[in-house]
C-alpha cells in the first residue's frame, strides 16, 4: 500500500470514526466535534487526491470547505448556546421537542 | 544507513502522522471530559495538518491550522469553558442509547469501505506523480474558474455575520428579561 | 337595421335603459321609457304594415344575424312580417302600450317602479321575438323568455313565499311543456333540414311530403302549447299566476303571452293542415279544457281567479277552433278576446285599487254607482265576452261554433253541443261575477266603503279605449283577412242550412247566461245560496278545481321528492361522494399519523439511520458498479 493509498482508507476510516461518533456520544459538544472529525476526513481525501492528480481542484475545495466549516461552527455553537440555556443540559437525549 | 533513513523521511513521517490522527480520533470517542476530547481533536487536526504539508499542500497546511485550529477549535474550546459547569450530567452518562448500535454500524461502515476499497482501491496515476501544487495555479483557478463558489461561500460569511448578531440580541434579551 | 328589428329591439332598449338607470333617475324617466318605447314599437309597426299592403302583401323578411353556421346549415336570426304576424304584432304593440300606460297609474305607489317596467318591457322584447321570428328557434328563443319574462312578474312582489312560489310553479310547467316542443323542433329538424317556418309549411304542403308523421310533429309541438297556453294537463300554472300585478295578468296572462301557443299552431298550419290525428287531438283537448275551466269558473270568489279560469277556457275555445282547422277564426277570437279580456283584468284591477286590496267578490256589491267608469267598461267587456251581439265577442264565438259544427276537418255535432254548453256557462258566471261585484248592496267593511273611489285617468282612460276596442273590434272581419294565407275550412255537406240555427243559438245562449244570472244573483243572492245549499258536495270539488293540484302533488311532487332525498341525497351525494372524499381524506390522515412515528425527535437515531442509508448506498454501488 502506498502513501495515496494509505491516505484514503485514513480518510475513510476518520469520516467513519466521526459519524460514530455522532451516533454514540451524547454530549451535545463533543457531537460537534465528532462532526468536524468527519469534515477533516473528506478535506483528507480531498488533499490526497490534489495531490496525485495535480490540479487545483482538489485544493480548492478543501479551501471552500473550510470557509464552510468556519461559518458552520460559528452558528453551530451560539445555538448550542441558547439550547443549554433553555434545557439546562448538554444531554442530547433530552432534546426531544421535534417528536412526533 | 541514516542516508537510507533519510531517503525515506518524508514516508516514514507520513506514515507516523497518520497513525497519530488515526489514533487521537479513536480516542475523542472514549474520553470522558469534552475538554480532553477537544485536545484530542486539535492534535488530530495537526498532525492532518503536517500530512498536508508532507504531500506538498503547504498552503492549506497553513490554512489547516489556522483556521480549523486556530478559529473553529477555539471558539469550540471557549464553547466548552462556558458551558461545561453547567452541565449536570456530564459525568453521569457518556455513551448514548445507541452505543452498540453505533458499535454494528461503524462495523458495518468500515467493512462496507474495506470491500470497496479493496476491489478497486485508488491508486498513484500511471506515469508521473503528477505536477506538485502550485499556489499560482490554485489562486487562478480559485478565482476564475471557482468565482462562483469563492462569491457563495462569501455570502455565507455574510449570513454568518447576521445570523451571530442576532444571536448576541437574543442573549441581550435573555439577559434583560 | 331594418323595421322589424328595430320594432324587436326597441322594447329591450327600455328594458335596458330602465333596469340600469331607472333607479337613479326617478319616476319620471322609468314612465317615459317604459311606455315610450311600446308606443314608438306600435308606430313601427303600424309602418310595416302599411308597407305589407302597399307592397301587394308579400311578407317582409329581414336577417338581422348570422347565429352560427353548421356544415351547411345556416343558423340566423330573422324576422318575417305576412298578415298573421301583422294581426299578432299589432296586437301585441297596440294592447302592450296601452296596459303599460295602465300600469302608471296602477303602480304609481309601488317602489319597485323601475324594475317593473323594465321586466314588462323585457316581456315585450320577447313577444316580439316570439311572433316575429321567421324560424322556429327564434320563435323558441321568444318562447323561452316569455316564459322567464312572465316568472319575474308574478314573483315580482318576491318577498311573499307564496307568491314567488306561483312564479316558480308557472316557469317549472311552462318548461314541461318546452320539452314538448323542443322534441318537435328535433323531429322537425331531422326530416325536413330546416327550421325556417314559411319553408316547413312549404315542404309539408308541398310534394313529396317529408317522411315524418306529420301528427307526431304536430302532438310535441301542441305539448308546448299546452304548456304556454294553459290546456289540461299544463293548466295549473295560470290560475296561481294571479299572485302577480293585476296588469301583469291583463297582458301577459290575457292578451298576449297564453296567446302564443294558438300562434303557434296557426302558424304551422301547414303541418296541421296534413296531421287529422294531431287536429282531432287539439280539438278534444281544446274542448275539455275549455268545459272544465268554464265549471270551476263557476265556484270561484276571487274576482282573478274567475279571469283566469275563463281565459283557460277561452282558449279552449281557440285550440278548438284550431282543431277544426279554422286558423284563421282562432286567430280571430285571440284578437277579440285580447281587447275583451284586458278590459276585464284591468277593470279587476280598477275595483281592487277601488277596494284597497280585497278580491273576494262576496265581500264587495254595489259598486255601480260608485265607480261609474270601470262599472261600464266592464259591463261592455262582459257582455262581449258572453257574446252579445253586435260587440266583438259575439262575431268571433260564433265563428268558433259554426265551424265546430261545420268544418270538414273535424266538425261535429258533439262538439258544438260540448262548445255551446261551455258558452252557456261562461255567460253565466261572467254575469255572476258582474251582478255580485257591481250589484246589490255593499257587504264590505266600513272603512273599505269610504275609501271606495274612482281610479285615475291613466286607468279609466285605458279601460275605455279597450271597451270601445270590444264593442267594435268584431266588425274587422279577421278571417277573411287572413283567408290568402290560411284558408278557412270548407263545409260538411248539408250543414249550410243551419248557419243561422248556430247564430241564432249563441244569441239565445248570451241571452239566458244573461238572465239566469240576474235571477240567481240579483237582489242578495239568496237564491243561488240555496242551489249552493242543495249541491254542496259538487259545490266543494268546483271551489277546489277538481283537486288537481292536490292530485299532481301526490302524484308527482311527493315521489320526485323522495327519489331525490333517499336516493340522490343520502346514497348518491352523502354516502358515495361525500364518503369517498372524506374516506380518501381519513386514509391519508391515518397514515400520516402512522408515519410520524418516525420522528422521535432523537438525534442519534438520525444520524443512525444517516449511516444505515450510507452503508445500503455503498453496498449497492459497489456491487452494481
Amino acid at each position: 500500500m502506498d502513501k495515496v493509498q494509505m491516505l484514503q482508507v485514513l480518510a475513510a476510516s476518520l469520516f467513519a470514526l466521526g459519524l460514530t461518533g455522532v451516533i454514540i456520544r451524547r454530549n451535545v459538544l463533543v457531537m460537534l466535534m465528532c462532526m468536524e472529525l468527519m469534515l477533516n476526513g473528506v478535506n483528507l481525501s480531498l488533499a490526497t487526491f490534489a495531490h496525485n492528480m495535480g490540479s487545483a481542484v482538489g485544493a480548492v475545495l478543501v479551501f471552500l470547505i473550510f470557509v464552510v466549516a468556519a461559518a458552520e461552527i460559528a452558528i453551530a455553537i451560539p445555538i448550542v448556546l441558547l439550547l443549554v440555556r433553555r434545557k439546562r443540559t448538554l444531554d442530547i437525549e433530552t432534546y426531544t421537542d421535534l417528536k412526533g | 544507513m541514516i542516508r537510507e533513513f533519510l531517503a525515506h523521511l518524508d514516508t516514514l513521517l507520513i506514515w507516523a502522522f497518520a497513525g497519530c490522527a488515526f489514533v487521537s480520533a479513536s480516542l475523542m470517542l472514549v474520553l470522558r471530559r469534552p475538554m480532553r476530547v477537544a485536545i484530542a481533536l486539535v492534535s488530530c487536526m495537526v498532525f492532518l495538518g503536517g500530512v498536508y504539508g508532507l504531500l506538498g499542500l503547504h498552503f492549506i497546511a497553513a490554512f489547516q491550522v489556522l483556521i480549523y485550529v486556530g478559529a473553529v477549535m477555539v471558539f469550540m474550546v471557549y464553547a466548552i469553558m462556558l458551558l461545561d459547569p453547567r452541565d449536570e450530567s456530564s459525568g453521569a452518562h457518556k455513551y448514548s442509547k445507541l452505543f452498540w448500535a453505533g458499535i454494528i454500524g461503524f462495523a458495518l461502515l468500515a467493512e462496507a469501505l474495506a470491500v470497496g476499497y479493496w476491489n478497486d482501491l485508488p491508486h498513484a496515476p500511471r506515469g508521473a506523480a503528477g505536477e506538485p501544487f502550485d499556489i499560482l495555479r490554485f489562486s487562478e483557478a480559485f478565482l476564475s474558474e471557482y468565482w462562483l463558489h469563492f462569491e457563495l461561500t462569501s455570502v455565507l460569511l455574510v449570513a454568518a455575520v447576521v445570523a451571530a448578531l442576532a444571536v448576541i440580541r437574543e442573549n441581550r434579551r435573555h439577559d434583560r428579561g | 337595421m331594418g323595421l322589424l328589428t328595430l320594432i324587436v329591439l326597441l322594447p329591450l332598449a327600455g328594458f335596458l335603459l330602465n333596469g340600469l338607470l331607472g333607479n337613479r333617475l326617478g319616476k319620471g324617466f322609468v314612465t317615459a321609457v317604459g311606455c315610450g318605447m311600446p308606443a314608438i314599437a306600435f308606430a313601427v309597426t303600424i309602418k310595416c304594415f302599411l308597407d305589407l299592403k302597399g307592397g301587394g302583401w308579400a311578407p317582409l323578411s329581414e336577417v338581422a344575424y348570422v347565429w352560427t353556421m353548421v356544415g351547411q346549415d345556416t343558423f340566423e336570426v330573422a324576422f318575417w312580417f305576412d298578415r298573421l304576424t301583422a294581426v299578432m304584432a299589432l296586437i301585441v304593440t297596440g294592447v302592450g302600450t296601452l296596459i303599460h300606460i295602465y300600469s302608471t297609474g296602477y303602480m304609481h305607489e309601488d317602489k319597485s317602479y323601475a324594475r317593473y317596467f323594465a321586466y314588462l318591457n323585457l316581456f315585450l322584447f320577447f313577444m316580439l321575438l316570439l311572433v316575429l321570428g321567421k324560424s322556429l328557434l327564434v320563435l323558441f328563443v321568444g318562447w323561452e323568455g316569455v316564459g322567464l319574462a312572465s316568472y319575474l312578474l308574478i314573483g315580482f312582489w318576491f318577498g311573499d313565499m307564496e307568491k314567488a312560489a306561483a312564479g316558480k310553479k308557472a316557469f317549472i310547467v311552462n318548461r314541461i311543456g318546452d320539452a314538448g316542443f323542443l322534441l318537435g323542433m328535433f323531429v322537425l329538424y331531422s326530416a325536413v333540414g330546416t327550421l325556417d317556418m314559411p319553408k316547413i309549411n312549404a315542404a309539408f304542403m308541398g310534394t313529396p311530403v317529408p317522411a315524418v308523421s306529420a301528427s307526431l310533429v304536430g302532438i310535441l309541438l301542441f305539448i308546448g302549447a299546452c304548456g304556454k297556453s294553459a290546456q289540461i294537463p299544463l293548466y295549473v300554472w295560470l290560475p296561481d299566476a294571479m299572485a302577480g300585478p293585476t296588469p301583469v295578468s291583463a297582458l301577459i296572462h290575457a292578451a298576449t303571452m297564453v296567446t302564443a301557443g294558438v300562434y303557434l299552431v296557426a302558424r304551422m298550419s301547414g303541418i296541421y293542415l296534413h296531421a287529422p290525428e294531431a287536429s282531432s287531438v287539439i280539438a278534444a283537448v281544446g274542448a275539455l279544457t275549455a268545459l272544465m275551466a268554464a265549471t270551476i269558473a263557476l265556484a270561484q270568489d276571487d274576482i282573478k281567479k274567475v279571469l283566469a279560469y275563463s281565459t283557460v277556457s277561452q282558449l279552449g275555445f281557440m285550440f278548438v277552433a284550431a282543431g277544426v282547422g279554422a286558423y284563421g277564426v282562432a286567430v280571430f277570437h285571440v284578437y277579440t278576446h285580447a281587447f275583451f279580456k284586458a278590459c276585464l283584468f284591468l277593470g279587476a284591477g280598477s275595483v281592487i285599487h277601488a277596494m284597497s286590496g280585497e278580491q273576494d267578490i262576496k265581500k264587495m256589491g254595489g259598486l255601480a254607482r260608485k265607480i261609474p267608469i270601470t262599472f261600464v267598461t266592464f259591463a261592455i267587456a262582459t257582455a262581449a265576452i258572453a257574446g252579445v251581439p253586435p260587440l266583438a265577442g259575439f262575431f268571433s264565438k260564433d265563428e268558433i261554433l259554426w265551424f265546430a259544427l261545420a268544418s270538414d276537418r273535424g266538425g261535429s255535432v258533439l262538439l258544438v253541443l260540448v262548445m255551446a254548453f261551455t258558452a252557456l256557462l261562461t255567460a253565466f258566471y261572467m254575469f255572476r261575477l258582474l251582478w255580485l261585484t257591481f250589484f246589490g248592496k255593499p257587504r264590505m267593511l266600513k272603512e273599505v266603503e269610504h275609501h271606495v273611489h274612482e281610479s285615475p285617468l291613466s286607468m279609466t282612460g285605458v279601460l275605455m279605449v279597450l271597451a270601445v276596442l270590444s264593442a267594435v273590434g268584431g266588425f274587422l272581419s279577421i278571417p277573411h283577412f287572413l283567408e290568402p294565407m290560411v284558408a278557412l275550412p270548407g263545409v260538411r255537406p248539408g250543414m249550410d242550412a243551419y248557419h243561422y240555427w248556430v247564430v241564432g243559438g249563441s244569441v239565445a245562449i248570451a241571452a239566458v247566461g244573461l238572465g239566469a244570472a240576474a235571477y240567481f244573483f240579483g237582489g242578495d243572492a239568496s237564491r243561488a245560496a240555496a242551489v249552493k245549499a242543495g249541491f254542496t258536495g259538487v259545490y266543494r270539488v268546483l271551489s277546489n278545481k277538481y283537486y288537481v293540484d292536490e292530485l299532481y302533488d301526490r302524484v308527482i311532487n311527493r315521489p320526485l321528492l323522495w327519489i331525490s332525498d333517499a336516493i340522490f341525497l343520502r346514497v348518491g351525494d352523502r354516502f358515495l361522494i361525500d364518503g369517498t372524499l372524506n374516506g380518501l381524506a381519513s386514509v391519508a390522515q391515518r397514515a400520516a399519523g402512522r408515519l410520524s412515528r418516525v420522528q422521535t425527535g432523537s438525534l442519534h437515531k438520525y444520524a443512525f439511520l444517516v449511516l444505515v442509508g450510507m452503508v445500503a448506498s455503498l453496498v449497492w454501488m459497489w456491487r452494481h458498479g
